[in-house]
């Protein structure tokens, strides 16, 4: 077991090292979409620790993306002075709480009822971030979040109208979400949630609550979703009803599905071949959102493993070993 | 004093009564056999006990608490635990894997997300033992979907006796087996339940005179005679109804 393990860590490292010093030798506009790739990254994991992990099917994802985003946002236009990492964490709280209680009403549902249900609740606080112009903007959405001034972490000030900072700041986050997410997927609780993923029946008579552990999965992914929308409210530097929409829950879903659900690693490969795609193929035609559609399709008939099914078995459990142990 | 005990019984699904006033009652240490002929509510009485279903009407008491409409993980984790009549394990899980969902919920791991797993020894090592008691030590990486019946089965109980029950109840633990297979099975469950106190469900005679050292006879939906396997043995009126029908068969 050793030989592996080492190999992982080794690949693991030299992949970190690689994204921290990656701005040196990228051009702005690949930096830019590294820093997409990586909140992406988030929200598809997040979404599968619904989906791959906890076997539920959410139509509605970006209701908590949406609620990170613009909480932060919000938060950040409102209150002088704000600090952004407050307002950071604010938005993934705020994401969790939505994640209680749309989750209470949720997670005694399956299948198709459970999938509905999370769609309605999306469609809803869309239409409240539509509608509410006081508070979000409606169409207009709510611009200029950054604040003017650095800000002073203590060892560094962000200058965060600079894209290095920026870029830092994204990827520390999103590494330290995903290494912690990481380790929550080998903790007990990561058991019990495939456990009852696997037999709920049997979980349940083995002593497992189900509906609470389904709940606590579902507050989890939705605290990483908004993290997430939190990320990209600052990098974007604007949130419109786009962050909180049906086509941003469809997204998440192509992302995860794209990389492959079975796996830790597929949805950030997901979130990548995603960014770049439709990067390169709507420089090519208008109607790359077709040829999106067409690919999904051809993906879930043939891949279902995802991308990563792709890459051979060998090179993958480099970076994932112990994978299923 | 009754680990367990039923009090006048009453379930009814929208209309079609399953069960008319069932009292049953077990003491620590004991070893109870519940029979009766397909469709008797031998099933129905272990769903209710277990908080599958909620009785209609009576009273539910395990360790003298009143257990009557507890969820099943609720009643599990008080120590009373059971096995399914089909196989109910997790497929898609290794054999290991099985049993060590058990353990950690035993254990109290449930939402516990500062342990790596696959470094908590002492859940490994107890899992082990358990796998050691039902043979399945050999087959710990194996699928368990992939398992022969037999061992599926064997699993099954397992899965029940990692929990450490007080109370354990078995539902047709040899059901589809044949005969090699039931005379290993009824051996293991004698082997791993010794000086425990057990229900168990069974339609082979044969496994419940030699488990059981008492045996209640359920036939359509209420108690038809209760006794050491003797009497039932010499029960006319079980004898009418049911043990006659076996041997005629």
């Amino acid at each position: 077991m050793r030989h592996p393990a080492t190999r992982t860590i080794a690949a693991i490292s030299i992949a970190i090292v690689l994204l921290l010093l990656a701005p040196f030798f990228l051009d702005i506009l690949q930096t830019r979409m590294l820093i997409e790739i990586a909140y992406f990254s988030l929200f598809a994991v997040s979404y599968n620790f619904l989906f791959g992990y906890g076997g539920l099917l959410s139509f509605g994802h970006a209701a908590f993306f949406g609620l990170g985003a613009y909480t932060t946002a919000i938060l950040m236009k409102t209150i002088g002075g704000m600090p952004l990492l407050l307002a950071m964490a604010a938005g993934g709280i705020v994401a969790a709480l939505g994640g209680v209680i749309i989750g209470f009403f949720c997670v005694r549902r399956k299948g198709a009822y459970f999938a509905l249900l999370t769609l309605a609740f999306n469609q809803f606080l869309w239409a409240m971030a539509w509608k509410w112009r006081a508070l979000t903007g409606g169409d207009d959405g709510i611009g200029d979040i950054v604040p003017d001034q650095p800000i002073n972490l203590g060892i560094v000030k962000l200058d965060l109208y600079e894209l290095e900072p920026m870029y830092y700041l994204v990827i520390v986050v999103v590494l330290v979400f995903l290494g912690a997410g990481w380790y929550l997927t080998k903790s007990p609780f990561g058991n019990s949630i495939k456990a009852i993923k696997g037999n709920d029946e049997r979980a349940a008579f083995l002593g497992y609550n189900v509906t609470r552990s389904k709940l606590l999965i579902f507050t989890f992914s939705a605290f990483y979703a908004g993290m997430a929308g939190s990320l990209f409210a600052i990098f974007q530097d604007f949130v419109a009803t786009s962050a909180i929409d049906l086509a941003m829950s469809t997204q998440v879903i192509f992302m995860a599905f794209l990389g492959g659900t079975g796996s830790y690693l597929g949805p950030i490969l997901g979130s990548a071949i995603f960014v770049y795609f439709t990067d390169w193929i709507s420089g090519l035609t208008d109607r790359w959102e077709f040829i999106l559609g067409v690919l999904f399709v051809i993906l879930v008939l043939f891949f279902r493993e995802g991308f990563i099914g792709l890459i051979p078995a060998k090179l993958r459990s480099i970076f994932a070993a112990g994978e299923g142990t | 004093m009754a680990i367990l005990e039923v009090r006048d019984l009453y379930k009814d699904f929208s209309g079609l009564e399953v069960l008319f006033g069932v009292n049953l009652t077990v003491d620590p240490g004991e070893r109870h056999a519940v029979i009766g002929p397909n469709g008797a509510g031998k099933s129905t009485v272990f769903n209710l006990i277990t908080g599958k279903y909620k009785p209609s009407k009576g009273k539910i008491l395990f360790k003298d608490q009143d257990i009557t409409g507890f969820p099943p993980h609720k009643i599990a984790r008080m120590g009373l635990t059971r096995s399914f009549q089909v196989t109910n394990i997790f497929r898609n899980m290794t054999v290991f894997e099985n049993v060590r969902n058990a353990v950690l919920s035993r254990n109290m791991f449930r939402y516990n997300v500062l342990s790596y797993l696959s470094r908590m020894k002492g859940i490994t090592r107890e899992t082990e033992d358990i796998l050691a008691q039902i043979d399945l030590l050999e087959r710990k990486t194996e699928l368990a979907g992939e398992l022969a019946h037999g061992h599926q089965r064997a699993l099954e109980i397992g899965l029940t006796m990692a929990m450490a029950p007080e109370l354990i109840l078995l539902d047709e633990p040899t059901a589809g087996m044949s005969a090699e297979e039931t005379r290993s099975t009824v051996r293991l469950i004698d082997r791993i339940t010794k000086g425990k106190t057990l229900v168990i469900v069974e339609h082979d005679m044969d496994v419940v005179f030699t488990i059981a050292d008492r045996i209640t006879v359920l036939y359509y939906g209420q108690i038809l005679a209760s006794g050491v396997p003797e009497e039932i043995r010499d029960d006319q009126k079980v004898k009418d109804a049911y043990l006659g029908e076996e041997e005629n068969e």
